[in-house]
């Protein structure tokens, strides 16, 4: 009976932790691989998640509407980095206003189309029993799409040729260059991999977390922050991080209430801050 | 073979170098001797494209080189910079590999030619390259320029840090890299004994611009002009 509360309080911890990794892990890349934050990550979460919507409303099973949710997001964020990002290199806090900035006309233009309120996806309501307790299958299952996630995005960047050019480029920007690597066209990619990162989250996250125009902001703040404590081993930090702070935040918030649980992320950020302030992983001896 | 003329640029506003010209011939090794701060990196940077000219051009194998450092790097320019500047969160192995698939080359190939060529690097293939020694820096910052097959290879300060039993070394390789795959070189340096032992030709830079052109046997014969490049 107890082992069973333990148990049920385990599982559904780790799945809150692996759904703020999920959703931390496109701005991971973008920070991690190219020093750029980026603010309108929220608002591509939404635009994925509006994307996956709008196509299973059209017709298309759910999941080939992932797919297309991230390739809606990876075009969006080329033509982003082309026009807005790409003029910003190296100016950090001015690419914060400019992303700040187009989420909120992203926000606005979500209003515009969709409205403020927005049906949710009709998913089949799995449900498996731990003793007396009932848990949902598909917060649950998100803990393995987190490590499949992590695992690709891992392999992407160690295992490619892309990768080791995404990565040169932010380690040494200028040696990068001076050996060849085009660095315009791998940040581009890099940019628009991690807005890809975005609507794959709204997408596979829709069944949990309803399509509206300001769901990006939840995720924004907290990401942001889980990013920020990682440092530069953005792969491996973050998913610690989010491991630790949104774990930890869930197991307090099941044994006290929600508000303390977010009390309890928000003070070891700050605490976490102060002991690392370049991010846990400043002196780790990783690749990513 | 590899050409700057009236190379002028610098920081922001500030000019560094001004008006330098110098030709390095296929197959040759030139030294570029100066004290510190005279712009001998600085030219380096020029030339690798990665400070801006404010006027003058460079040619690398009788082509002009584009603005953009990394088409220079695909004409044949290879740079290994003053402090090393390897990549430090990827490994030997990647940090060869890199440099070789940026340029269109096999990367598997290319890297175990380089580990043959330096065998120290071979133990240390899978370990991050931030973990090296500064010599082994060195070494890796060089096999990383050969990865991309330069026609024209500069090298910033190759001895600076590095422990005098591996200068000698150092010197061996350069010279044997040089005669095996005919690549030429710029050297910038401070170590007269080493330049001396590698290059036939030097260039003599003060403020900013080129001051004499000498060779082997005057500089050895000069013992002033060793004097004021020695510093002392």
């Amino acid at each position: 009976m107890e082992l069973d509360f333990l148990a049920t309080v385990l599982l559904s911890s780790l799945s809150s932790a692996s759904i703020l990794l999920i959703a931390t892990l496109g701005l991971a890349v973008v920070y991690g691989l190219m020093g750029v934050i980026n603010l309108a990550h929220g608002e591509f979460l939404m635009v994925g998640a509006y994307s996956a919507l709008t196509a299973t409303q059209i017709g298309l099973p759910y999941p080939l509407a992932i797919p297309f949710a991230v390739a809606m997001t990876m075009l969006i964020g080329a033509t982003v980095e082309l026009l807005i990002i790409r003029k910003l290199y190296g100016r950090i806090f001015d690419t914060m206003l400019a992303t700040w900035g187009l989420g909120m006309v992203f926000n606005q233009a979500a209003v515009l189309i969709f409205g403020t309120v927005s049906p949710g996806i009709g998913m089949p309501q799995w449900n498996f029993q731990i003793g007396d307790y009932s848990l949902a299958f598909y917060p649950i299952a998100m803990i393995f799409v987190a490590a499949v996630m992590l695992a690709f995005v891992y392999f992407l960047m160690t295992h490619t040729v892309y990768g080791m050019k995404a990565r040169a480029s932010i380690q040494e920007p200028q040696m990068a260059q001076a050996i060849g690597i085009d660095s315009s066209r791998v940040n581009t990619m890099t940019f628009a991999i991690g807005c890809g990162l975005a609507g794959f989250a709204g997408a596979i996250l829709l069944p949990i977390i309803p399509a509206t125009p300001s769901m990006g902001l939840f995720f924004a703040v907290k990401g942001f922050l889980t990013v920020v404590v990682a440092g530069p081993v953005a792969l491996t930090g973050s998913a610690i991080t989010a491991l630790g702070l949104g774990g930890g935040a869930s197991v307090t918030a099941s044994f006290m209430t929600s508000v303390v649980g977010d009390v309890f992320f928000f003070l070891m950020t700050a605490l976490l801050l102060w002991l690392y302030p370049l991010g846990i992983s400043a002196n780790w001896r990783r690749k990513l | 073979m590899f050409k700057v003329t009236n190379a002028t640029g610098g920081y922001g506003k500030t000019t560094i170098i001004r008006d330098v010209s110098l030709e390095v011939k296929a197959g040759e090794i030139v030294a570029l001797l100066g004290r510190n701060g005279v712009g001998k990196s600085t030219l380096m940077r020029y030339a690798t494209g990665l400070i801006r000219a404010t006027s003058g051009y460079v040619e690398i194998d009788g082509e002009m080189a584009p603005p953009s450092p990394a088409k220079r790097a695909r004409l044949g320019l290879g740079y290994v910079p003053q402090g090393r500047f390897v990549f430090p969160r990827m490994s030997v192995t990647e940090n060869i590999a890199v440099a070789a698939a940026s340029n269109g080359f096999d990367a598997k190939k290319t890297v175990e030619e380089m580990l043959e060529d330096f065998p120290l690097l071979r133990p240390k293939a899978a370990d991050l390259a931030g973990g090296l020694s500064g010599g082994q820096q060195q070494v890796l910052a060089l096999a990383r320029a050969l990865a991309i097959r330069p026609k024209i290879l500069l090298l910033d300060e190759p001895t600076e840090g590095v422990q005098p039993s591996i200068i000698d070394e150092m010197a061996g390789v350069l010279k044997r890299i040089n005669a095996d795959r005919e690549i030429a070189m710029l050297v910038a340096e401070q170590n007269l004994d080493f330049c001396l032992s590698i290059s036939e030709r030097a260039y003599v830079m003060e403020k900013g611009a080129i001051h004499m052109e000498t060779d082997r046997d005057s500089l050895r014969a000069d013992k002033e002009l060793q004097q004021e490049l020695l510093g002392v």
